[in-house]
Formats: structure tokens, sequence, C-alpha cells
């Protein structure tokens, strides 16, 4: 462990900033994902490999390139959010389900004290899914054809929707922000919330992000082509684009000390985070990533961990040919030789792309993975690309009993990169 | 002994026009700058509200050459242009910061709404294949901080926070945080908005607007008994954070000094309207000016967050009324009913006012609300404020402020 | 079948409009100026959104693969290559 001063964090001279002093510890977990709405479909449909990208209803697709995506199955919904029907879209239910799971796990009540909890969230689209319909019908009356749509469906369209709603359902009275940041918008919530609980701004931090399937991101990244037709298949060799999932994970973060004077058991450390944007291009990463690689670096000075102290990687891996490149850069770029030994594996290979709540869903998975002692696959679906010097974990989980910190990241769309670090503390039955 | 944030540069666009003079004059004229808004689509109400605050001028190629803004939605070229503005104010040529060293804490809330509308209007009339790249791009709502950081070589942490109208105080919160954290030296904060046609009919639609009404204007009445409704408004603000002592090292003028910060959330609010849960959101505030010199009587203004909405300003009273305890309030500015809502929030005029600038009265109102019993700003002369407080309480339950005081 | 000069200006025009490339004059692209990198240095998504254009204009349809390659490296070879989706039978307007 490196006993000096970090790097990469701009700390000046040998003062340890004092906001610093709170280990922060995840106490909860939560998810909503096309594999289930439970934390425990979740680990199960990841550990078995299972891509859950196929077809998909949620709306029209005949006329796009792409005919597929991970759908979380609406009908399961263990029990309704509370709100009018019509004012909560699907980004908030999603949002509220995961929450609640995080907390309950916690074994919290976030009414006890509700003004030193806080919400740092991700979203990328909130209730578009639900505003696009709108619109579609108000454009209709336009024409004369149809009577305009109530306007109260759109009372949750904009990206702080599912926070919000998570906020209003459990009577939380500390500070609430949705960060957009396109696909990097999970991580760098989880990254102000380890920030916030380190420097005493809150006790208790929900993390996490939400989306939902929605046209405007589907047509778009078809417009990009960047879309797949096939499920994705991150850093193979015929990798040709990504594809999208929907969905909601939290995180219940708290120091410590606090943690273990109220009995909780902590399931990982949060022990690190950063965050860096490419300034280089709208669309592309940076093709050696560059701000990735910094990103990796200063999370790693922030966890006060060298590089040899990761056991694997939880990666972005979209399956874009730009993506999987520049991340693998990245890796090499940090990890030198060793790249090559690393276990990697991409969450996205299973659920999709979940944009805004990406990086919070693979900070879930990549918890589980070290409270399990298991790196999860992806489906063992054509040659890993010789041009990229990984280890790829495919069709079977590899066994890491003595996995103690992992990696996880995100690359995001306009340039934004986030690297979160977890160290593992607790055992697989406080996950289950 | 903690370092301190300060702001050096400010840049700001709205329907007043292009910089802080600009705006200097609407604020003591206590005049919206209002235009019709274009209705022509079919999509808006008969009786319903007609303006907007619009930037007029939306010629701003002195900030952004052509060939670099030829794929930027607006909201994209707001942000950019506002802040080369404050880089030039603060002396700064972008590169003067380490390109790692310079983070962007940006906010907004509708994102970039024109682009948005023009994909969707291609997938659902013209079918998918029409769905041209150039919008998705820029449709993301992290569009106008991803190209700032491209425009100025910001490669350090780069955030678009959407929390309506606390977005603004929480992205200067953030930006000046990391400030004094030492996890950027410089930061670019502030809030964009573009007002569209559509945003403008479905915000009216909404029943959030003010409305005309026979032989009266529409017109947002911040805190007036006859109140009904904001006026939307686009713009930008974007103001430079660094530290205090590396400006005063490198002869940069502090505008002002970052103080105590805030944030909460009331759970009582629905999920487009403001709730009544005065009571913890006044605690939070007085507890965090008890930490301020002089606490509450060293707050020389409110600058206010308040819009003209029926519960909105009902809720800002009464946290203030709560938080000072019966204590007469200071001086109540209300930049918004100038302004509109949105567009680069309250962060430009807060600065202004700190240095001395006149506000005239507040316009729209006329007569005391007796359930919400404050009045704004009278536009009666008044000293310079040593310290303001900000407010931005926001629909849907979020709740931000922020202390600016003069750092001489 | 050589293709006309009425595509190449077509070609031109798109380019400028669909690109947003104000100030510049559809006549000033040279007919085998490189269009990437390069001569008017655009980039990938220029080429998407030229492509959506192109396909809107002319009523063809491109395939992803085509996209970016010889077929777009200069006006000509645009011109060519839809010339010769003109040409083919049948090929107007087909779907994916």
């Amino acid at each position: 462990m490196d006993a000096s001063p970090p790097r990469g964090t701009g700390m000046p001279g040998a003062d340890r900033d004092p906001d610093r002093s709170r280990t922060v510890v995840v106490t909860g977990l939560g998810a909503v994902s096309p594999l289930g709405w439970s934390l425990e479909s979740l680990w199960e449909g990841l550990r078995a490999g299972r891509t859950a990208v196929g077809p998909f209803d949620r709306f029209d697709h005949t006329g796009h390139r792409t005919h597929i995506a991970a759908q979380v199955d609406l009908a399961l919904e263990p029990r309704r959010a509370r709100g009018k029907p019509r004012r909560i879209s699907a980004a908030d239910r999603f949002a509220v389900a995961a929450a609640r799971s995080a907390v309950a796990r916690a074994g919290l009540d976030p009414r006890d004290r509700c003004e030193r909890t806080g919400m740092y969230f991700g979203s990328t689209t909130g209730g578009m899914l639900e505003t696009e319909a709108y619109l579609s019908t108000l454009l209709a009356s336009a024409s004369g054809r149809l009577r305009p749509p109530a306007a109260s469906l759109l009372a949750s369209q904009q990206n702080n929707g599912p926070a919000d709603a998570v906020a209003r359902e459990l009577g939380i009275g500390g500070p609430v922000q949705t960060v957009s940041a396109a696909c990097a918008s999970g991580a760098m919530a989880i990254g102000d919330a380890i920030q916030a609980v380190r420097r005493g701004e809150v006790d208790v931090a929900i993390a996490g992000g939400s989306d939902a399937l929605c046209r405007l991101t589907y047509a778009g990244f078809n417009a990009l082509r960047a879309v797949d037709e096939r499920p994705c298949r991150p850093f193979r060799a015929d990798r040709a684009g990504l594809s999208l999932g929907e969905g909601a994970a939290a995180l219940v973060l708290e120091p410590l000390e606090r943690a273990m004077a109220r009995g909780a058991r902590p399931l990982a450390l949060a022990a690190g985070e950063a965050a860096t944007c490419d300034a280089h291009h709208m669309t592309s990463p940076h093709p050696e990533g560059h701000g990735a690689a910094a990103a990796i670096r200063a999370a790693l000075s922030d966890a006060r961990l060298d590089p040899e102290a990761i056991d694997f990687v939880n990666a972005h891996g979209t399956g874009t040919p730009l993506n999987d490149a520049a991340e693998c850069a990245a890796l090499v770029a940090v990890f030198g030789d060793r790249t090559a030994d690393l276990p990697v594996t991409s969450t996205k290979a299973l659920v999709g792309h979940l944009l805004g709540s990406a990086g919070a869903l693979e900070a879930v998975a990549t918890i589980l993975c070290l409270l399990h002692g298991e790196v999860h696959p992806m489906p063992d679906d054509g040659q890993p690309d010789p041009g990229l010097p990984l280890r790829l974990i495919l069709g079977r989980p590899l066994r890491l009993e003595r996995a103690r910190h992992a990696l996880s990241t995100s690359l995001g769309f306009g340039g934004a990169n986030a690297a979160l670090v977890f160290t593992r503390l607790g055992d697989p039955d406080l996950a289950g | 002994m903690r370092a301190e944030a300060v702001v050096t540069g400010l840049g700001t666009i709205g329907p007043f026009g292009q910089g802080r003079e600009a705006l200097a004059r609407a604020l003591a004229a206590g005049k919206p700058a209002v235009a019709e808004v274009d209705r022509r689509a079919g999509v808006h109400r008969e009786t319903g509200a007609r303006l907007a605050g619009l930037v007029r001028d939306r010629d701003l190629s002195r900030w952004i050459a052509p060939a670099a803004g030829r794929r930027m939605c607006f909201p994209s070229k707001l942000a950019v242009a506002a802040a080369r503005m404050a880089l030039a104010e603060a002396g700064l040529d972008a590169a003067d910061t380490g390109a790692s060293r310079l983070g962007v804490y940006l906010s907004t809330t509708f994102g970039a709404g024109l682009f948005t509308e023009l994909l969707l209007k291609q997938v659902f009339l013209e079918g998918a294949e029409t769905a041209q790249p150039f919008y998705f791009s820029e449709c993301v709502a992290n569009a106008p901080a991803a190209q700032l950081a491209i425009a100025v070589g910001a490669r350090g942490p780069n955030m678009m926070l959407t929390q309506r109208e606390s977005g603004p105080i929480l992205a200067v919160a953030r930006a000046a945080q990391a400030v004094r954290e030492g996890r950027v030296d410089r930061a670019l904060a502030g809030a964009v908005e573009e007002v569209t046609p559509l945003l403008h009919a479905l915000l009216d639609r909404f029943g959030a607007l003010a409305l005309p009404s026979s032989g009266r204007a529409e017109m947002p009445r911040p805190f007036d008994r006859r109140r009904d409704g904001f006026l939307a408004g686009e713009g930008a603000t974007v103001l430079v954070l660094e530290r205090e002592d590396a400006a005063r090292a490198r002869g940069a003028r502090a505008l002002a000094r970052i103080g105590w910060s805030g944030a909460g959330f009331d759970s009582t609010a629905g999920v487009s309207d403001w709730g009544d849960g005065h009571a913890p959101l006044a605690a939070a505030l007085r507890a965090g000016l008890d930490e301020v010199p002089g606490g509450v009587a060293g707050i020389g203004a409110v600058v206010s967050g308040a819009s003209g909405t029926r519960r909105g300003d009902l809720l800002e009273a009464r946290v203030l009324r709560a938080s000072w305890s019966g204590d007469p309030l200071p001086p109540l500015l209300v930049p918004k009913a100038v302004t509109g809502e949105y567009g680069g929030g309250i962060l430009a005029p807060a600065l202004l006012a700190l240095e001395g600038a006149s506000f005239g009265p507040t316009p729209g109102f006329a007569e005391i609300d007796p359930e919400v019993d404050v009045a704004p700003h009278s536009g009666a002369a008044q000293p310079a404020p040593e310290r303001v407080l900000l407010t931005g309480l926001a629909s849907g339950g979020g709740a931000a402020w922020l202390v600016l005081e003069r750092a001489s | 079948m050589s293709e006309s000069p009425a595509i190449r200006s077509r070609i031109k025009q798109v380019i400028v409009d669909a690109l947003h490339l104000e100030g510049l004059v559809p006549q000033e692209i040279g007919d085998d100026a490189p269009l990437f990198g390069e001569g008017l240095g655009l980039d990938s998504v220029d080429a998407l959104e030229l492509v959506v254009a192109l396909e809107k204009e002319f009523g063809v349809r491109i395939q992803s693969h085509e996209v970016g390659k010889e077929a777009f490296a200069s006006v000509s070879a645009l011109a060519a290559f839809i010339d010769g989706r003109l040409a083919a039978p049948g090929y107007r307007n087909a779907g994916s």
C-alpha cells in the first residue's frame, strides 16, 4: 500500500485533507435489470453467463436496423411504487424498487434522521419513454386527428425523475442530485456519493442510476450505427456494436464507523473513485484511452492501491469497435504486461448497456463478484480480438476466492470517464 | 486551514442580451425582455401563455467560429460562449490551466430541446432511417458540458447536473468543493437552457406558466397575490472558479468568495410541484446560516430563486421566514422576474448584486399575498451587501442554497 | 454508364447543407478532393450524417459496411457509387 500522499488527486503538499478521514463502505445493494427485479436473479443470470439481450416489445421498432434489446419484464414488478400511475415513469419504478431493496438490505429506515440521508443518482433519459408517447399523441392532435393528451403524463419527464421518485418514496431529506453524464452517469453518481460521505455531507448516501429503453436512444444509437444486430460481444474480433438495456441499481454507502456502530455488516469498501473527460470527440473515445487511463490511475490513487492490487476488472465493454479498443489501450497503459493475466468481464454482454444506470449496475455486479469469489463470465460468443491482449472470462465464471480489490470502469458518450475501486469485506450470504 | 474558492470570471447570455452590462441594465430597469413564441406548429393552447424570455441575438460567432460550432445545438453554443466570456474576464486562456486540472460542472433542466424534438419527429413521422446522427450526439443532456470540454480542453471531471431549479446552485457548489479539495485547480460552473416553442407549449399545458388575462398582459408576479406561473427563459451563465490563494497570486480579481452551501429535499412535494415541508428545509438553511459570520444577520440580501409560481413562492417565503425566525428579512431580490425561469439561473444576478448593482422594482409585484406575507425588493437603493444568499427550491422536492460573499 | 455532372453537383450541395459547412460554396469542393481525414476533414459522424442525407436525396439505401470506405473517398467516388445504385435494376428504395 502506498503510504505517501495520493498521486493524481491534486492534494497540495503533504497535507492530508481532513475531509478524507472517513472510510466509506457499502452496506446495501439493489438492482432491477433485464435479468429480473431482484439481486438474486441478477447474480444467477450473471453467473450463468446468460444474455438477456433478445426480442423486445417496449415500443415499435420496425424500420430500425436492429430489433433486439435487453428489456425488464414489467409484469414481474413486485410491489408498485406509490404515485399516480400516469405520473410515474418506468425509470422511476425501476429506481424505487432498486433503492427499496438496497435500503432494506442495509437494514435502514431512511425516515430515521432523513435530513442526513442523500441521493446521488444518474440518468440519461428519465421519463423519456412516456414523453415520447405523449409527444406522438400531441403531434397527431395538432393535425386535428386526436384530442391533446393530458399534460400530467409529462410530470416525470426530466432526468431527475427517478432520484426524486425514490426520495419522495423513502422520505429522504438530505441532498438529492441527479447527474447526466451519458454512459458514465451511474459511476459518477457513486463517485459523488463517496465524496459526500467522506466529507460528512451526509451519513447515508443512496447512490445509483436508472434508465428505461426509449425510442430516442434506440433510434439515436442506431443512427450512429453503433448497435449490433446480434447481442453485443465485447472485446471480440467480430464485435459490431452495443446492445441497449434498461434498469436501475442502488448502493447504500455510509461511513465505516457508523455502519459498525449500528451493527450493520459492510459488504465492500468503496475504496476509490475518479472522473475525467477525454475532451476529444462527442461520440468517439480517445483512441489511446488517455482519459480512461487517467481516471483509472486516479481511482487507484484515491484508493491508495497500486495497479498490482487489482484482481479483476468489470470493464465498460460496450462491444463497439472503438470503445473496446480504446478501453483496452487504457488498461494496458495502467496495468502494463499484467494486462494479459488480469481477468476482464463486461456485464453489458448479459444485460446490455443500461446507459445512465450502467455504471451503477456494474458496480453492483462487481461487488457481487467480490462477495461470491467469482468473476461472472460473458457468453462465449465469438473469438477474442487477437489485437486486444486481454484475459476475457467467457462461458463459465472464474473462481477467485482470494479476490480482494476490483476495478469498474465507465467510458461515457461525450468523453466523460469514471472509475471505481471496490474492496471485498463481507460474505455472500450478506448479499443474498 | 481550509482552501477557499473564488469566482474570477462571469459569462452570461439571456433574453437581456450578451454579457454582464446588458444584464445589469435589465435588472436596473426591472423589466423582463419578452418575445412572442412561435405558435405556428399548432401545439399551443388557444388561451395559453404566449411569451417567453428568448435569446434574440443568436449570433455567437464572436465566441465560436462557425466551423467549430457547426454541429453544436444551441445550448452547447450558449455554454461555450458563456464560458469563453467568463475565461476572458478571468484573464485566462483555456491553456493556462493544465487540461486535467480544469473541471466542468453545469446544470440543465431539459437539455437539448430542439434537437430531441427534431429527432423524435423524424422517428415518428418519417421513419427510423431518417434519424440524424448530428441530432442524437447533441441530445444527451451532457452535450453542452462535453462540447465545452472539447472547446477549452478541459480534461478534469465533467458533470452535468439535472435538478431543475436547484441545478445551478448545486453545480456551483460541487465545483467549489472540487476546487477547495484540490480535485481540480479551476472549474467552469453554471447553467444552460433553451426554450423551444414545443417546450413552451408543454410548460403551458402543464399549468406552469404565467397567463394572459383580460386587460392584463401575462407576467410573472413573484410573491404577488395574483401570481399564476413563471416566465420561461433561456440562456446560459458560466463562472470561473479557482482557489483564492492562487487567484491572488496571479493578480486576478475575485468577484466573490463561495461560502456555505447546503442542499435538502422536501419529500412532501408532488412530482412536478412544490410541497409543504418548509420546516425541515428551514431547519437545514438556518443551521447552515448559523455557521456563516454574523448568521442570518450577516446576509445583506437574498437572491431568490422564486419565479412567480403559486406554491413555489409560498414555500420559499415560508422557508425564509422560518429561517429568520420572525426577524425582518433582508431585501429579497428576484432576478427571475426579469430573466425568466431556467436559462442561467440566478448566478449572474447574484454576482452583480454583490458588486452593488442596482435592482429596479420587482416587475409584476403589486400586492402582498397574506398567505405568503413577504414583499420582494421595491427598487429602493441599497448599499452593496457584504454577503448574499442564493436560494433554489425545485419543483419535485429538491432544494439548494449558496452563500456568496465579497472577496475584497 | 458514367455519372452525370448533375449528380456530382447535387452531392456537393448535400454535403454543404447536411454538414452545416457554412461559407463553403458547393462548387469549391473539388471532385476528387479527399472528404475525410484530410481535405475537408470530415469525421465518422459526418459520414453517418451524410449517409442519411444522401439516402433521402437520392432514394438509395447505403449499408453500414459501405460507409466511410472507398465509395466515400471523394465526390467523384460517391457519384459513381450512387449512380451504380440508381442504375441497378429494382434496387431503388430496397428495404434493409
